[in-house]
């Protein structure tokens, strides 16, 4: 720290206090229009102790003949996060190809699919999802295509970024050689980012175990439904275990993308 | 596709092919292996999961035209309840906003407990990590619903909700960035005699001070979006407009309050980009 | 005879605004060896890949052997393109494929969509490739990871692949720039015999004066989009220098006391 040169420190130092002022100006703004007070919190603190002792401790199970139906739907949940993930990974890959002027066969068009990609990733999954449901009813088949669309656009920016950053020299090269766009993609572009894309694609499937449990509670199934019931109908010892169940899902998921992320950028 | 090349690239050579092979280096075919292997265990995985989730793909098509009819139905943009959008739209940003700074502060708090070089306490780094991996792994609206259980409707259960999760994912990103500073650095201050606070607060804070701007920056975006989400769970604020007028078929002002929140996440995310590329 | 490539007024302006040439016209026979020199910025990268399109030019014409470049388009443009090698500053590789396959590359541009896109290069090529590799002293290395590489290493790949083309030009973007100099030495030598052997012409974009001196039969100066100078290195005078990169020659030579014999140009 004392070894920073002079200018860049003051330039820093302004930069945080900038910070710093921002946040203090929106903490206040912000406590002013919600009326938000943690003494709320620390006030309703015994009571809120209380409400955990009484109603969720400790973790109940469910009817012995309910079991069956909760672990399928935990496997509902992995299935749609999975399935949706790879298939809009696959769509992603051929859209990014033509999301970065660097690489496109048709550069003036990359704007335009990058601007289609921002515009779907800024809306989140679960308004995609009541979107969906008001068209085409309640369903798992929602929860996929809602969990695709914002998987889809996240990953078009992430590949399109991979890709420039990686490939975009290669590219070059292999045009002044002559070849062809297909060639290019396959002999430069793909050698080149797969490992990359592949990492971006188990942090997008980490992203939608969670995604499909929210999406779930909302009508897709799985379950995020099944806790959601049961937080409905007041048995909350029942909901603290799958609550459980759900954390064990994502913690193991995130365990194993982890291993394999490392793998992959050996 | 890649170890295939490389074997009929190899077949090319004019000396015997074993020879040939021989020369491939074995790091470049352990590589070739994994790849190959990830994507079958991949596609087969998905396959298997479409399967198991049996959707009813010609009932979906068949109502495909009806999504055309509600996104026209969405664009016909009805500003009679503005002020119920924008308010509520304020309370969402408001939210997340606050959820974020508590989250900042207590952040530190835990990241220092957490990282495993500011007070050499092996237990007690474990200890907390475990705990908000814990809490990072249920989603936040399960938080929110839960908030929402014990402290009733209104902005706390919101922010608490929120500032669970934020916490722990901040907890879990600020001891990592603590633990990139070098060592050396910390020892230097050890032999000094500075207690293991003020090494913190002096040295391991401000070197770390970078990255936690960059971490806040890119968790507004999530907050915002997942303060959107909330209202459709339960609690207020936009999202309860948007599934509300959604499921009363007011269409224009969900088309209305979506587009305004597709605004703000956008602004967010520019000023974000901004703001990272000031300092990389 | 129509010359190998024409240059007829070409000018360049970037959407930023950045006129990077202002009405360039010159004229190239085969086996011309040409050096592009001229300060950071006065267009030598935006010349080099004007030629093969990689760059779309906005006012003027390029002719390559009789045909316009700027009008070709599609299978027209990357047969053009097959004629013209190029070399890169940072050698392009595909660095997670085999030096083998990266060689292989240059025989893109002759083979069908199909082919080409699953790398299914005939066991000519494929033997041709290996040759060259052995010309150019990477036999053992042929089957490595391109990234293994060292930095001279790699752009000896990237002349073995441009020669795979069986180009009629050679175009060099800096390709001395990222090495260090007893590597630099060996790719301009490499870049002179196995041009002169193939008749091959070049254009080669330096940085550094005294290489240029030494290898090239024809100096191009640019300076700020405009060609300043135009002819052999003997002609090159101190004047012309200070025109082109805006300061006197002493300041250009590192070393400094080399400046008073212009034949005494090593490349380190």
């Amino acid at each position: 720290m004392t070894r920073k040169i002079p200018p860049i420190a003051h330039d820093l130092k302004r930069l945080y206090t900038g910070f710093l002022l921002a946040a203090v100006l929106l903490f206040a703004v912000c406590t002013y229009l919600t009326q938000f007070n943690p003494m709320v919190l620390a006030a309703n603190g015994d009571a809120f102790w209380e409400f955990i002792k009484e109603d969720f401790l400790p973790p109940a199970l469910p009817k012995a003949s309910r079991i069956p139906g909760i672990f399928s739907s935990v496997l509902v949940t992995l299935a749609l996060a999975m399935s949706a993930t790879t298939v809009a990974a696959i769509l992603a890959f051929f859209v990014a190809l033509f999301g970065s002027e660097k690489v496109s066969p048709f550069p003036r068009f990359a704007k335009v699919v990058r601007g289609f990609a921002t515009f779907l990733r800024n809306i989140p999954a679960l308004v995609w999802a009541f979107i969906l449901f008001s068209s085409l009813g309640i369903g798992t088949g929602v929860g996929f295509v809602a969990l695709c669309i914002t998987s889809f656009a996240f990953m078009v920016r992430a590949f399109v970024e991979t890709m420039e950053d990686v490939s975009q020299d290669c590219v070059e090269s292999l045009q002044a050689v002559g070849a062809t766009f297909p060639q290019r993609v396959a002999q430069a572009i793909l050698p080149s980012c797969l490992s990359g894309f592949l990492s971006w694609f188990l942090y997008c499937v980490e992203v939608n175990i969670r995604a499909s449990t929210i999406v779930g509670m909302v009508g897709g199934g799985g379950v995020g439904l099944t806790l959601f019931s049961y937080i409905k109908s007041f048995r909350y010892d029942i909901a603290l275990t799958i609550i459980l169940l759900i954390a064990a899902m994502v913690i193991v998921v995130d365990q194993i993308t982890g291993k394999l992320r490392k793998e992959l950028l050996k | 596709m890649n170890a295939d090349t490389v074997n009929c690239a190899a077949g090319a050579a004019q000396r015997p092919v074993e020879k040939k092979r021989s020369k491939i280096p074995v790091k470049y075919r352990q590589r070739n292996r994994f790849i190959p292997m990830f994507l079958a265990g991949v596609a087969a995985l998905s396959v298997l999961s479409l399967a198991y989730l049996d959707i009813d793909w010609l009932k979906m098509t068949s109502r495909a035209g009806d999504i055309g009819v509600v996104f026209w139905d969405l664009a016909h943009l009805d500003f009679t309840n503005m002020d119920l959008i924008l308010s509520s739209l304020v309370e969402t940003v408001s939210i997340a906003v606050l959820s974020l700074l508590y989250s900042l502060i207590l952040g530190i708090i835990f990241g220092m407990l957490a990282a495993r070089n500011v007070f050499r306490l092996p237990w007690l780094s474990v200890l907390t990590q475990s705990f908000f991996t814990f809490l990072r792994a249920v989603p936040t609206p399960v938080w929110v619903l839960l908030m929402l259980v014990c402290l009733g409707m209104g902005p706390e259960a919101g922010v608490a909700g929120l500032c669970v999760h934020t916490t722990a994912f901040f907890t879990k990103s600020f001891a990592q960035s603590f633990e990139s500073i070098p060592e050396e650095t910390i020892e230097a201050l050890e032999v000094t005699g500075a207690s293991r606070l003020s090494i913190f607060m002096n040295a391991v804070l401000p070197a770390a001070l970078s990255q936690i701007v960059a971490w806040a920056g890119m968790r507004l975006e999530v907050n915002f979006s997942e303060c959107a989400i909330l209202g459709m769970v339960g609690a207020g604020g936009v999202g309860y407009v948007i599934s509300n007028s959604l499921q009363g078929y007011d269409y224009g002002t969900a088309g209305v309050a979506i587009l305004l929140v597709f605004l703000v996440a956008y602004c967010i995310e520019r000023v974000f980009v901004r703001i990272k590329k000031k300092f990389y | 005879m129509e010359p190998l490539l024409r240059f007829e007024n070409v000018s360049k302006h970037y959407p930023n605004g950045v006129h990077a040439l202002k009405g360039v016209s010159f004229e190239m026979a085969e086996g011309e060896f040409i050096s592009v020199i001229g300060p950071s910025g006065s267009g030598k990268s935006t010349l080099l890949r004007a030629i093969n399109r990689l760059i779309p030019i906005s006012g003027g014409t390029v002719w390559l052997d009789g045909q316009a470049v700027s009008a070709q388009r599609g299978a027209a443009l990357r047969q053009l393109r097959r004629k013209v090698g190029m070399i890169f500053q940072n050698y392009n590789l595909v660095y997670s494929l085999s030096v083998l396959q990266n060689v292989l590359h240059g025989r893109l541009g002759y083979m069908g969509g199909v082919k080409g896109v699953f790398g299914r290069y005939s066991e000519e090529d494929k033997q041709e490739a290996l040759d060259l590799l052995k010309e150019l002293g990477l036999e053992e290395f042929s089957y490595n990871r391109s990234s293994d590489l060292s930095g001279g290493q790699k752009q000896r790949v990237g002349i073995a692949r441009t020669i795979m083309q069986r180009p009629k030009l050679l175009l060099c973007d800096e390709p001395i720039a990222s090495l260090d100099p007893s590597s630099a030495k060996t790719i301009m030598d490499l870049l002179k015999t196995m041009t002169r052997k193939r008749n091959i012409a070049c254009i080669v974009n330096l940085h550094q004066l005294d290489v240029a001196l030494k290898y090239s039969t024809r100096i191009i100066g640019l300076s700020k989009g405009e060609i300043v100078f135009d002819g052999r290195p003997e002609e090159l005078d101190d004047a012309t220098i200070e025109q082109i990169y805006g300061t006197s020659r002493k300041n250009l030579m590192i070393g400094g006391e080399r400046n008073d014999q212009k034949n005494s140009a090593h490349c380190a």
